[in-house]
């Protein structure tokens, strides 16, 4: 029999270790002190534990409301149907939120997939770029009629979510080891950023004018655009200065990085 | 400037107390996958730690044994880190990690043949090229052997290093963890290596499994490995040398404390040599 080429040793390992059928069991030298399926095993299991310890890490508030074991298995089917396409390990599992929506049973409590959606989310924001955001004082410095036509640069960690359950509620409590509140959903779907600043994550509900106002503005709006977009809930008088109040608190929480005008 | 004297793998629980620069601790070394990411606190930690200690680069995944391309765009990468935070060297390890573009996130074995030979001193050459630097390859710790195999893993080791001109990251608990799971001389593949190639030492804790081993990190270096550490010292001299802690991770004074232990073995040990 002729020796396999590396790469058909390769693709039979890599095949065993994802659990598909293989021929590699043939292929390893048989001696004390492990037979062949228990040198086979040992690297079938790590694989599947380190990367059941990614989800672990990447998702704290899920494993624990789901608790150790229901965790892990969740991981070993997760595991078995994604494979990791990626060079860090810090990248893998960010298709667990659809997965828990598709599967049984996770599916018949939607706030799972929800809670995993922020937590993925969160990690995303928690490493973003760096970028140096702006003070209150550049809003002083601006003269009356730079106004009008003043765009806004958002920092590039902000995120959008939209949650139809109390899932921060929840990842609070868990977060802070205290008993979470039951699962409730709302109406109608409420918006959520996340951003962080400095190096700490934060995040908060939007009302529908704030909503559309940060849309908008990442979209490249202008102050007098964002004006008219508020003039749907507000008297025109009080427009201009509640448009200012949004802004004076965007930057005061760090998510504007630059004023164009 | 060359590196000497003793680290630490750069682990998150220890990032304040290194800031405080605790007596001891010479360089550190960081994983490079670690901070592969765009921005955020680990990085801003490792700008910040940078400017207090001499570091090296270790990744995991570049996989120099795959039968893949060489993948560029993580080398890309590995190379901005490189160049943001100036490391003495970049190593990695003598395994492959997945193909086909997918990743196992494990240091798998290769065969130790002519052909697997040939294609990590090509893939080697194209990483060393790229990166502008000599690479240093760690021998790791297996857990199989494949009949293919007609070289041993010293040998192997060996030959990549001469042929594709780069360095040798050894390992000292591996090269113990795999003599214990396949049955070889520890002491026989640590004279096979020549001095010349080595440029720094890893030493670790591993789990005894009734009969065999695995390399955990989550255990204080073992007995026998600080033995085959001063063996190792006695024959290939002072070597930059660092401890990796990966779980069970203690606070960072019991680690410092046994790193002075490394440097009470190596200093022993080159005494007797002497």
């Amino acid at each position: 029999m002729s020796a396999l080429l590396l790469k058909d040793l390769q693709r039979e390992l890599q095949r065993h270790l994802l659990g598909e059928s293989s021929a590699i069991e043939s292929e390893i030298i048989d001696a004390p002190p492990l037979d062949v399926a228990a040198r086979l095993g040992i690297y079938r299991n790590a694989y599947q534990v380190r990367l059941i310890e990614a989800l672990r890490e990447v998702y704290p508030v899920l494993h624990a409301l789901l608790g150790d074991e229901v965790f892990y298995a969740l991981g070993e089917s997760f595991v078995a149907a994604h494979p990791s396409p990626f060079r860090s390990i810090r990248w893998y599992g960010g298709q667990i939120p659809e997965y828990l929506s598709l599967n049984s049973p996770f599916d018949e409590q939607p706030i799972l997939s929800e809670v995993a959606r922020l937590e993925w989310t969160l990690s995303e924001v928690f490493d973003s770029p760096d970028a140096k955001t702006l003070d209150r004082a550049a809003l002083t410095a601006l003269a009356p009629e730079d106004w009008e036509g003043l765009r806004l640069g958002f920092q590039p960690g902000l995120r959008l979510l939209s949650l139809r359950f109390n899932t921060a509620a929840v990842w609070q409590a868990m977060t802070r080891e205290e008993e979470p509140p039951a699962p409730q959903s709302s109406e109608h779907p409420v918006p959520w950023i996340i951003w962080r600043q400095d190096f700490k994550n934060y995040f908060r509900s939007l009302d529908a004018p704030e909503t559309a106002l940060i849309g908008a503005a990442r979209s490249g709006a202008s102050f007098a655009e964002l004006c008219e977009i508020l003039g749907r809930w507000l008297p025109d008088e009080e427009v201009p200065l509640a448009a200012a109040n949004y802004l004076n608190t965007w930057i005061g929480s760090g998510l504007i990085t630059t004023l164009k005008y | 400037m060359s590196l000497t004297g003793f680290g630490l793998g750069l682990r998150t629980p220890h990032y304040e107390a290194l800031l405080e620069r605790p007596a001891g601790l010479d360089w550190l070394e960081v994983l490079s996958e670690n901070y592969l990411v765009p921005g955020g606190k680990p990085l801003n930690y490792l700008d910040r730690i940078r400017e207090c200690y001499p570091v090296v680069m270790h990744g995991v995944s570049l996989s120099i044994g795959s039968s893949d391309p060489v993948d560029y765009e993580y080398l890309a990468q590995l190379k901005a880190l490189a160049s943001r935070i100036e490391p003495h060297w970049v190593s990695d390890h003598l395994c492959w990690t997945g193909i086909e573009g997918k990743n196992l996130h494990d240091l798998l074995p290769l065969p130790y043949t002519e052909e697997a030979l040939r294609t990590v001193v090509a893939r080697v050459g194209e990483v060393q090229d790229y990166l502008g630097r000599q690479l240093l390859l760690e021998n790791v710790s297996s857990y199989l052997n494949y009949r293919a195999s007609d070289l041993s893993e010293w040998e192997f080791l060996s030959e990549v290093a001469a042929r594709a001109d780069c360095a040798i990251l050894l390992d000292i608990n591996n090269i113990y963890v795999s003599s214990v799971n396949h049955g070889f001389d520890a002491l026989h593949y640590l004279k096979a290596i020549a001095p010349a190639r080595v440029r720094q030492f890893h030493l670790a804790g591993h789990s005894d499994m009734d009969g065999y081993l695995i390399d955990t990190h989550d255990h204080p270096i073992a007995a026998p490995v600080w033995d085959l550490y001063a063996a190792a010292v006695a024959h290939f001299g002072d070597v930059p040398t660092m401890i990796e802690r990966d779980d069970n991770i203690p606070e960072l004074p019991v680690l410092l404390d046994e790193l002075d232990q490394a440097r009470a073995v190596a200093q022993a040990a080159k005494q007797r040599a002497a």
